[in-house]
């Protein structure tokens, strides 16, 4: 059974579903259906050291840049209007190839140029992101954007952070005022 | 009171614990008539039944749970008893729409969610939040997990046609450019229509919520429904006689309310609003027939709440033998005696009287309540109530 997260609550990735090796960050929403421009999410990954930044840019997982440089993250590619059935965007992570020196990693979902199109995560239909054992399908943990988020245009929807030798999952749940370009500069990220 | 921003959501709980609301709108802007319209919709988001489209054709639907009412200058309140809502009933969704221009060019449009007379959230957009649309939602009540709002602000280009068919229904043609009856998706049949039952038998309504139901369905099926309140004089030689006084809360469909009680001298009248008129005001009991009052048009009620209180003389009905009864000109007959268990609470809400479409329902309440106000709280009517004497 998948968990709903409270803010900030923690699970443990292994404990939740032993021996996780790969798991799959999923992110859908339906498409607009009144008259007006698309709505256009994204699902981006920072890979963090132990300072809390990135490496450097090939850390930053996102549309333009799908693939981290070791192979461990990976963006299945960009849906720019929601079409599509389950998840419309999806990061994989492959847990045992990711590096040692890096201790965790920050999954965030964004609206694209939610200012310029006026747009917030309450205007988008069935709008989710989950965490899925990417081996057995099986969902661990789930937010529904539209009702948890409404006003947001940009959420860290949690950390995957390493804990001895497991893995686990924090909620950070965390509105983020300004977007994508602001998100990434915090965590290092040259734009 | 909280402002809604467009998108904004909430759980309805973290603004009320009631679930009796009112959402009243208005839009201004240059187009001589802007449409207000509740749509009842399905845990799909469809219309799958066209009776819970409430507009100005249809001003309530069947069960009477959502009911529009009209205001000054085009505000419109639509009352939403989400309690009463069929299952089937999981999204209430407020929409404007107009015949001629877009809402891009509006002034503004304003909306209030209130309970209880109390506003809870306002949401405001201006023309600059939309372009060519000529249909807009604008607010939803809706179901999920709990009983959430949200300030929606999205429409459509293609006016009320197209939001019906993205509600999963049709528009037929509209003559005069209304909205007309819709026809519901295919995969809906329509719900049969009961054959109205009438018990002759003299009902005796013992158990709270217990109703018993009134059709009005022959023609011209208007006949008064007698509410009378008796009890047995009391008193003594150094005590005044007790008093009790009935009295009732009404709701009209046309929107209009109040109360009709001897307090205040609010006797109502047989043949003007709300044709709901109380007798006299037996101050003893010694009037044989003790005090009645007649609801002359059960067809223009919307709900009617019969209550009786003691005014002075005792704090207790069944010392007074305080009994109840409702005819209707049938022979239908329900007879309430009154107890209280609670010497403070003198006040008792006795039986409400609903109209579903033509069909009366009666359910004995019998709550007994401190006064006025925390009754009128419990139902939800939300009137003024400041102290009075006869």
């Amino acid at each position: 059974m998948a968990l709903s997260l409270q803010k900030g609550g923690n699970i443990s990735l292994s404990k939740e579903a032993p021996n996780l090796r790969r798991i799959l960050v999923g992110l859908g929403w339906d498409p607009r259906s009144t008259d007006g421009q698309a709505f256009d999410l994204d699902a981006s990954a920072f890979l963090l050291a132990a300072n809390g930044k990135v490496r450097g840019d090939h850390d930053f997982i996102f549309y333009n840049q799908k693939t981290s440089s070791d192979g461990s993250v990976e963006h299945t590619g960009d849906n720019l209007t929601g079409e599509g059935d389950g998840d419309d965007e999806s990061i994989k992570v492959d847990l045992s190839r990711v590096p040692a020196d890096i201790d965790k990693i920050a999954v965030a979902v964004t609206i694209h140029e939610a200012e310029q199109r006026r747009q917030n995560f309450g205007q988008v239909g069935g709008s989710f992101i989950r965490i899925v054992n990417d081996e057995t399908g099986q969902e661990l943990t789930r937010y529904d954007l539209g009702e948890d988020f409404s006003t947001e245009t940009a959420v860290i929807f949690g950390e995957i952070y390493r804990h001895g030798s497991e893995w686990k999952f924090r909620a950070v749940g965390q509105g983020y005022t300004g977007g994508l370009g602001p998100m990434a500069k915090n965590y290092g990220v040259n734009i | 009171m909280q402002t809604f921003q467009t998108g904004q959501k909430s759980p309805l709980s973290n603004l009320t614990p009631s679930t009796m609301l009112t959402l009243s709108a208005r839009v201004t802007g240059p187009a001589a008539e802007y449409d207000l319209m509740v749509f009842g919709l399905d845990a799909e988001g469809k219309l799958s039944d066209d009776r819970y489209m409430v507009f100005f054709n249809q001003p309530r639907s069947p069960e009477g749970a959502v009911s529009m009412s009209s205001g000054a200058r085009g505000e419109k309140t639509f009352t939403l008893d989400l309690a009463r809502l069929p299952p089937s009933v999981r999204r209430l969704s407020l929409a404007a729409t107009v015949d001629n221009g877009s809402f891009g060019q509006i002034d503004h449009a304003e909306i209030t969610l209130g309970a209880g007379g109390t506003p809870l959230a306002t949401y405001r957009v201006t023309g600059r939040d939309f372009q060519a649309q000529r249909a807009v939602m604008l607010f939803d009540v809706y179901f999920k997990d709990v009983w959430r709002v949200g300030a929606v602000g999205q429409g459509f280009n293609g006016g009320l046609e197209a939001l019906v068919k993205h509600y999963g229904g049709e528009v037929k043609d509209t003559p005069a450019g209304h909205p007309a009856p819709l026809s519901p998706a295919p995969n809906s049949a329509p719900a049969p229509t009961p054959a109205p039952t009438i018990s002759l038998q003299k009902i005796t309504l013992d158990k709270q919520g217990q109703s018993t139901k009134l059709s009005l369905s022959k023609a011209g099926g208007a006949d008064p429904i007698r509410v009378n309140l008796n009890w047995d004089r009391g008193g003594g030689l150094f005590r005044a006689g007790a008093d009790l006084d009935l009295g009732c809360m009404y709701v009209l469909n046309s929107g209009e309310g109040g109360v009709v009680q001897a307090l205040g001298n609010s006797f109502g009248s047989e043949r003007l609003v709300p044709y709901i008129e109380l007798d006299k005001d037996d101050r003893t009991g010694a009037a044989s027939d003790g005090e009645n009052l007649v609801i002359y048009r059960p067809d223009l009620i919307h709900t009617v709440l019969i209550f009786a209180f003691i005014y002075e003389g005792t704090s207790d009905f069944t010392r007074v033998n305080g009994r109840l009864m409702l005819k209707d000109p049938r022979g239908n007959e329900i007879t309430v005696r009154l107890s209280n268990p609670d010497v403070r609470r003198t006040f008792c809400a006795i039986a409400r009287i609903e109209n579903f479409g033509g069909e009366i329902q009666i359910t004995k309440e019998e709550r007994y309540f401190y006064g006025h106000s925390d009754c009128d709280e419990h139902y939800g009517f939300g009137f003024r109530w400041g102290p009075g004497s006869k």
